[in-house]
């Protein structure tokens, strides 16, 4: 029954990615102002998938092992995979609700929706492999869904600039993966991450090169400095369900793949701590600064992407670090799910924007920062959620990106040495830094006088849009007034990351 | 031999990165991305040889050769869009987002 909890969890959404392709595509009649019907098949796929989920996560949460072996692949759903899906599943529920309308316009929805089902599918996938190749195998399999996503508007240059960069960097990071498997292959035989460290333990250098080329590797696809050119580019130009995606949970999973992979050369862990902590510094106040000049708003969310990945970067860094800092893990994946919701919910709610002021009328010109004057007059629910997820992003206590960056830097001081220290002042100042870019935003839509552009907006309300922001919004406003409602998918997934480390 | 298998792989990386870095045609993008696949993958055959695994290791590289196919069609399919857009293939075409 376990065996098949799993293999459940990971049909499901991939076969409801070929239905609705094969039902939109074949059977639905396409009418450009209505949405194509066969959304609701990837609702209900979604929901399905939910079952399995909560039924494997239930045996996880009472101290069984769910696990299946296909061939000499075996998967296993641990608590890291516990909480990845989870947020991919919530996350991508809220997208497919918000795209209904959003997409409706559009050419090939069903293509759109496909591609979105094979993501969620290879992210749950990547989170429960245990060997390297498979990791990088359902890696791949995300990195090609979102190639597709990222340059769906194919007929726009500038989408299709953001789609080359994305392929050319991610495709060369991929070149390290592989190198990297193969250097691990060549000296122990094996590829499974339980084998390997007892075998490599006594190759320091082939350990240290290999590391390096998954920090590479996997660092260009979740966006560490100096490898995060791509990600502004792609995540502003992509359809903004797609763009809340890439930065909720895309960049993360790279984050899961690299340490999953990284826990094969744990002899080394404390020399790969020490990177991720400068890693992280450098994340923190690139994406800061990047974002503060920024006129777009999609655009400058991105950059804000790359400065959450510093925080999480960090925190890694103290765990893997200092022995004493092992409470930052939980930080780390609170923080992981917490990014996910806010980062979600302001895409989305940017996009609720965009698509009323432009995309009605047929412009798919960016948002501007200036154009968002007096949105509260016109739009109160898009400009109150979107005040809502801006102000948890820059981690105004009693939202739940307060709590999460606080966990991670307690964790972090637990070590007390001086450098953590040091480390977590300067994440603090960040975060400040932080609401240079995101105040002026709320202050924006509701302090200023309407701009024209919201003026001539289309008063247009739908259902669906809204319901998928506030589903987002409630998550972000409750989780930091009862951050134990996820402690026990938190929990198990830090006390899998450390188990992975020990 | 080892040495003319390392010398192999070494070169075909640093042409494929070489490559990348200088073309600005989209097309030789793509062909220096594979360039840069097949050393790695010649990589992994050469590991699978040396710890005496070759079963796992074609397996492996035969993975590889579908996910970098896929990747080349995308990049390849991308590359006809810019050309249909702009009547080109220089990627300095269409690079207008950096700011």
């Amino acid at each position: 029954m376990q065996n098949n909890l799993l293999l459940w969890l990971l049909f499901t959404p991939m076969i409801s990615s070929v239905l609705v392709y094969v039902v939109g595509r074949f059977f639905a009649p396409h009418d450009d102002e209505k949405p194509n019907k066969t959304v609701w098949l990837c609702v209900a796929g979604i929901i399905a998938t939910f079952i399995p989920f909560i039924l494997a996560s239930i045996n996880i949460l009472n101290g069984k092992t769910v696990s299946t072996t296909i061939g000499d692949v075996t998967l296993v759903f641990d608590g890291i995979s516990m909480l990845v899906s989870l947020t991919v599943l919530l996350l991508g529920l809220a997208v497919i609700l918000f795209s209904i309308d959003y997409m409706a316009a559009e050419h090939s929805e069903e293509k759109f929706y496909g591609l979105l089902m094979i993501l969620i599918t290879s992210i749950i996938g990547l989170s429960t492999s245990t060997d390297l190749f498979n990791i990088y195998i359902w890696f791949e399999l995300m990195a090609v869904s979102t190639y597709s996503l990222v340059a769906f508007y194919r007929n726009r240059a500038t989408s299709l600039e953001a789609g080359i960069k994305y392929l050319t960097q991610s495709a060369a990071g991929s070149i390290f993966i592989i190198l990297s498997i193969a250097m691990i292959f060549g000296t122990t035989g094996k590829i499974s991450m339980h084998e390997i460290p007892a075998l490599i333990a006594s190759s320091k250098r082939i350990m240290i090169a290999a590391g390096a080329c998954f920090i590479t590797g996997y660092g260009i696809k979740c966006a560490f400095v100096p490898m995060h050119f791509w990600l502004p580019d792609a995540h502003s130009q992509a359809p903004s369900g797609v763009s809340a995606m890439l930065s909720g949970i895309v960049i993360e999973t790279g984050l899961v793949a690299l340490l999953r992979s990284l826990s094969a050369l744990k002899p080394a862990a404390a020399s790969f701590g020490m990177i991720f902590l400068i890693i992280g510094a450098l994340n923190m106040l690139i994406g800061n600064l990047g974002a503060l000049r920024q006129s777009e708003v999609k655009r400058m969310f991105a950059f804000s992407s790359i400065s959450h990945m510093g925080y999480i970067a960090l925190g890694i860094g103290f765990v893997l670090t200092f022995p004493e800092s092992t409470a930052s893990a939980n930080g780390v994946f609170f923080h992981v799910f917490n990014h996910a919701m806010m980062k979600g919910l302001a895409f989305l709610a940017a996009g609720a924007i965009v698509f009323n002021l432009k995309q009605a009328k047929g412009d798919h010109s960016p948002l501007l920062v200036t154009e968002l004057d007096g949105v509260s007059q016109k739009y109160p629910w898009f400009a109150l959620l979107l005040s809502v997820a801006v102000l948890a992003l820059g981690g105004l206590p009693p939202l739940s990106g307060f709590i999460s960056k606080w966990q991670i830097f307690a964790g972090g001081a637990l070590s007390k040495n001086p450098w953590a220290l040091v480390l977590i002042v300067f994440a603090g100042i960040n975060s400040v830094l932080s609401l240079g870019y995101y105040a002026p935003l709320v202050n924006r839509m509701y302090r200023h006088q309407p701009s024209q552009t919201v003026l001539s907006g289309v008063p247009k309300y739908s259902k669906t849009m809204l319901l998928s922001l506030v589903l987002l919004g409630i998550f972000v406003v409750l989780l930091g007034l009862v951050p134990m409602l996820v402690s026990n998918f938190t929990g198990s997934a830090s006390a899998t990351l450390l188990n992975m480390f020990q | 031999m080892s040495y003319i298998i390392v010398v192999c792989i070494l070169g075909l990386l640093g042409i494929g990165f070489y490559c990348l870095l200088i073309t600005r045609n989209l097309l030789k993008l793509v062909v220096a991305l594979q360039v840069l696949v097949k050393g790695a993958m010649l990589a992994v055959l050469f590991a699978g040889c040396l710890v005496d695994n070759m079963e796992v290791a074609q397996s492996m590289a035969l993975t590889i050769i579908v996910a970098d196919t896929i990747v080349a069609v995308i990049g390849l399919a991308m590359a006809i869009q810019v050309r249909q857009i702009t009547n080109t293939s220089n990627i300095r075409s269409i690079s207008t987002l950096r700011k």
